[in-house]
């Protein structure tokens, strides 16, 4: 278990706001999705007011378009969010 | 000079308390109220009369972009914000067909948010009273 831990945290590139995503992405119970999709949310939303100010956020601000687009395929197909680009 | 009163609409409790601090660090605005979706902040809106919406876009029950038409029919004076981590000509383009005054990124430093309610006030005072702010300046 310790050995996993520290082999995951290894991984991660984005501190602030990875770990959240990662257990949102691995959680299966819609009550503590919700919980933990709300926690990614609100860290990423954290980190970006930070990234604003830097110069080389980038490639994270990148990863977290990408991090953003599955929350919310995360929302709509296991949440039951609507869609708000219905066509 | 009252404050303004604002309405902060979003399923994320984490965000919407970072906005409350944010809001109430204005000498200018106070937060008369939280609502979790669009439905909730409906049935707020109607009650809490507030100068400004902040609205998220997605979320559980009603979106921001579907409850928007039902707040302006409501409350036609109040401004309505979209405030989303959703960007491009697309979401503005659905927020200006659904009545919704401005967007601005989640992305953006949140101060933006602060600057764009003060400027969309100021336009709708200016509307309400021109020879007010006109002697004014």
């Amino acid at each position: 278990m310790t050995d996993h831990d520290t082999s995951a945290s290894q991984n991660i590139k984005y501190p602030h706001w990875q770990r959240e995503f990662e257990a949102a992405l691995l959680e299966d119970d819609p009550q503590k999705l919700r919980q933990l999709v709300d926690a990614a949310e609100a860290a990423i939303f954290l980190r970006s007011q930070a990234l604003v100010e830097s110069p080389e956020g980038h490639a994270e601000q990148q990863s977290i378009s990408d991090a953003i687009r599955t929350l919310r395929a995360i929302q709509r197909e296991k949440l039951g969010y609507p869609d708000w680009n219905k066509k | 000079m009252p404050k303004k009163r604002v309405l902060l609409v979003d399923d994320n409790t984490g965000v919407r308390s970072l906005l409350r601090q944010l809001f109430e660090s204005e000498p200018d605005f106070e937060v008369s109220g939280e609502a979790e979706n669009g439905r909730d902040a409906v049935e707020k809106a109607e009650n809490l009369k507030p100068d400004v919406i902040i609205l998220d876009l997605s979320m559980p029950i009603m979106t921001g972009l579907d409850a928007a038409p039902l707040l302006r029919r409501l409350l036609p004076d109040t401004r309505i914000i979209l405030f989303t981590v959703q960007e491009g000509r697309e979401v503005e383009q659905l927020a200006r067909a659904a009545g919704i005054h401005a967007v601005v990124s989640k992305n953006q430093a949140a101060s933006k948010l602060i600057l764009q309610a003060q400027t969309l006030l100021a336009s709708m005072e200016q509307e309400h009273h021109p020879t007010k702010l006109r002697s004014a300046s």
